[in-house]
């Protein structure tokens, strides 16, 4: 994919398929570390080792329109094409943890793109589900916790135009602090 | 002109041959997989340096016609096996994917 955003928002909408109630999505960053990593974790109904090792495998899905999937192989291959890692931790019954490790500055780095719209649309699309986002770098860290939001809310469902704004504000000004600027 | 064809008029290596009698009609050049998955011609040369896993899982879903390693790219062994599993054919050539194009591009053109 063009931004790993973009395989953010494919390994993510796994957790909604498999049920999850809570989807936490953690990108730390360390230039002194020339490292990023970005992990999805889920409680959703996790799987067994043979279907770890299938969604890894590119010419396994269990789609049924086409006989290889390639999100998770194309996450994978970004990772270690910069000489990082990834791995799937999962168990059946309790949830799936997916985390690639990046060496920044890796010419072959794919950019992270546009992470906040990516959390702000999955929170859009699955205002039923709680998410929990967490950017860190060598500065320091900041966090979206929906299950703060719908305390706060009292019933105001998470995909009103009001609520999608200010998450959206909230991910941009946080992200500003940040990385500098303010 | 088929897959055959090709490698004898341009030199190609054959890597992985599986049914070299299917016809080339165009060409695609890239790198980054996701991108080509969606975009290469179905029945086209696909030129790439990526001769790994997944480069075989793409040209089996878009469907072309062979798979060029340029520049010598290297074809990893596991990615040699799935080919030969899949059916995909593989031919490789020390000129880069702009040169293999321009001679491919005349002889699709006679």
């Amino acid at each position: 994919m063009r931004e790993l955003s973009l395989n953010v928002m494919d390994v993510a909408q796994n957790s909604v398929r498999a049920e999850a109630s809570l989807v936490t999505i953690t990108v730390e960053e360390s230039d002194k570390n020339d490292s990023l990593s970005i992990s999805i974790e889920d409680n959703g109904c996790g799987m067994t080792e043979e279907q770890v090792s299938q969604v890894i495998d590119p010419f396994f899905t269990t789609r049924t329109t086409r006989k290889v999937g390639l999100g998770v192989p194309l996450f994978k291959l970004s990772a270690e094409q910069t000489g990082g890692s990834f791995e799937i931790r999962s168990k059946l019954g309790e949830g799936t943890v997916t985390t690639a490790r990046y060496v920044k500055s890796h010419v072959d780095m794919t950019p992270l793109g546009d992470i906040n719209s990516t959390v702000e649309i999955l929170i859009r699309c699955n205002p039923q589900i709680d998410f929990v986002f967490t950017r860190t770098n060598d500065n320091g860290s900041f966090t979206l916790d929906t299950r703060e939001l719908r305390a706060v809310l009292e019933g105001v469902s998470l995909d009103t135009p009001d609520v999608t704004e200010w998450i959206r504000q909230y991910l941009e000004e946080q992200t500003q602090i940040l990385f500098g600027g303010a | 002109m088929n897959v055959k064809e090709f490698a004898e008029r341009l030199d190609l290596k054959i890597l992985v041959e599986d049914d070299l009698e299917r016809e080339i009609t165009d060409c695609y050049i890239g790198d980054l997989l996701s991108w080509v998955m969606g975009r290469a011609p179905e029945n086209s040369a696909w030129l790439t340096v990526m001769g790994n896993i997944n480069s075989i899982a793409v040209a089996t879903l878009a469907d072309v016609s062979c798979i060029v390693l340029t520049e010598n790219a290297a074809l990893d062994a596991d990615a040699k096996a799935k080919a030969e599993a899949h059916g995909v054919n593989i031919l490789t050539t020390e000129e880069n994917s702009y040169k293999t194009a321009v001679k491919l591009s005349k002889l699709l053109g006679e």
